[in-house]
């Protein structure tokens, strides 16, 4: 279980570009942590060095955007957010399950643990807000 | 002509009847079912449950809106078709699509956002009688999904010169409103309460406002109220009021500067706000002013279309058919009409 305390918001990004590195597709992340925590810092930088041109936008409010990629292995980048979330089936709903086991695809849940269960093979990513700024990240 | 419109693209079902006709707008029906107090008590829009109301409320909604006359007289049938939440569009859609294919009216998708801007049009009557005057427009489109520099050249002909690179304006005021313990939705609650705030009392800082392009980002902000918060070990009321009022005026700050700046190097002809966050009176102020100062007319939307309505998915229908630069379905095809989640306003229509 890898831990690393973090100073600032490049640290963040640093973490989430070598977590991209070894990303092979078909990856489940499950972010956690509170409002301010930098979960969506995390996501930026792990998109952007995936290779997605575009912004992140904060999801929020859509449940669920879904990124094109243009490398050959892994071909979409879908960013979730259940913090609107109040029940599971909501993500049924909005069709993540199109999304998920799929070796070319990587799924990026932020607020995970409002979600009762997640699969064994989601890669659970917990960032905490410490004092001074600091950060302690979580990554098993 | 005569248009029916149906918006059910988040957790508002409206129904609207719009005669138009030349550059005279005149709305003959406009009804809003707001599910605002069903989802309250869970902090934001559940989507599963606003479709089940949306599926309880539209027929009875537009039975009411049609009356006796029924579609007598209707030359078209709108439907918002994007952005959204795919479940709450697919029953407005499902509902226009059965509409216009079984009376054999022509659909027009119309894109919510594009709905948003047109509110302007419905609520000053100078604008619509004279749009020419007043295009290229500079639009701020600000809501809780969205937060939008649009320049408007023309009817139908949107470039996306800035936006925000995380969250979204009211997106922000929610979480703020949601980290002080002030309930849901975040926005008229922050506002009012800034009001007897000081606004100079936090130093927030001022995401991106130095930058050389029009994007922002308010995902810091509310890092650097929940910091404040943390540090704060009494918070009483007055404090309360203090960080809203100071909040706000870092997100208008931001806004202004970047509206403006925009404004000027794009050489527009006018200012414009669009989204539920055009309620937000401090704003309107700080661009009335700010407009004023560059000799720019100003316009905004009646407070009772800043909310989602259906009356704005009609007005921008008709200057799609008006302008020709709508995507009108006739038929059986209208069945190929897909929810656009993500629809982009500048992206090329359907």
């Amino acid at each position: 279980m890898p831990e690393y305390l973090v100073n600032n918001q490049r640290e963040t990004e640093a973490i989430a570009t070598k977590l991209a590195k070894n990303l092979k597709g078909g990856e489940l992340l499950a972010l956690s942590g509170n409002l301010g925590a930098g979960k969506t810092v995390f996501v930026q930088a792990l998109a952007k060095a995936l290779g997605i041109k575009e912004n992140i936008t904060s999801p929020t409010f859509v449940l669920m955007k879904v990124y094109d990629l243009k490398k050959a292995k892994i071909n979409k980048f879908v960013h979730v957010d259940c913090y609107r979330l109040y029940r599971r089936e909501d993500l049924l709903e909005i069709g993540l399950e199109d999304y998920l086991i799929h070796d070319n695809i990587i799924v990026a849940i932020e607020w995970a643990d409002k979600l009762r269960s997640l699969p064994d093979r989601a890669i659970k990513i917990n960032i905490e807000l410490l004092k001074d700024n600091k950060r302690k990240i979580t990554i098993n | 002509m005569k248009i029916l419109a149906i918006e059910s693209s988040c957790d508002e079902t409206a129904i609207a009847i719009l005669e138009a006709s030349g550059h005279s707008l005149k709305l003959q029906k406009n009804l809003v079912y707001s599910q605002i107090d069903i989802h309250k008590k869970y902090g934001g829009v559940v989507p599963e449950l606003a479709a089940r109301k949306h599926v309880e409320t539209i027929i009875p909604l537009v039975d009411n809106v049609l009356g006796k006359n029924k579609l007598k007289n209707m030359d078209y049938i709108a439907v918002t078709s994007g952005p959204g939440l795919i479940t709450s569009l697919i029953l407005g859609m499902a509902t226009a699509k059965t509409l216009a294919f079984t009376n054999n009216l022509p659909l027009v998708a119309v894109n919510h956002i594009e709905g948003h801007i047109y509110s302007n049009w419905l609520s000053n009557s100078k604008l619509a009688k004279n749009t020419k005057k007043y295009l290229p427009a500079l639009v701020l489109v600000v809501s809780g999904g969205h937060t939008e520099l649009v320049l408007m050249k023309g009817y139908g002909q949107y470039k996306l010169i800035g936006q925000t690179l995380d969250d979204a304006v009211g997106e922000a005021y929610d979480k703020v409103a949601k980290l002080l313990g002030l309930g849901y939705p975040g926005g008229p609650i922050v506002s009012r309460l800034a009001e007897q705030g000081d606004k100079q009392a936090y130093d927030f800082p001022r995401p991106m406002i130095d930058k050389q392009n029009y994007n922002f980002s308010f995902s810091g902000l509310k890092t650097a109220v929940l910091y404040t918060l943390e540090k704060k070990k009494n918070i009483t009321k007055q404090d309360i009021n203090d960080l809203c009022a100071s909040f706000q005026n870092a997100v208008i700050e931001v806004l202004l500067k970047k509206t403006i700046k925009a404004a000027r190097e794009h050489n527009v002809k006018s200012i414009m706000i669009a989204g539920g966050v055009a309620a937000n009176t401090e704003l309107k102020k700080a661009l009335i002013k700010e407009s004023k100062k560059i000799k720019l007319p100003f316009f905004y939307p009646d407070l009772k279309y800043t909310g989602d309505n259906a009356a704005m998915i009609a007005t921008a229908a008709y200057y799609n058919i008006f302008s020709k630069t709508g995507d009108i379905l006739k038929g059986d095809k209208v069945f190929d009409l897909q929810p656009r989640s993500n629809w982009q306003l500048s992206k090329n229509k359907i």
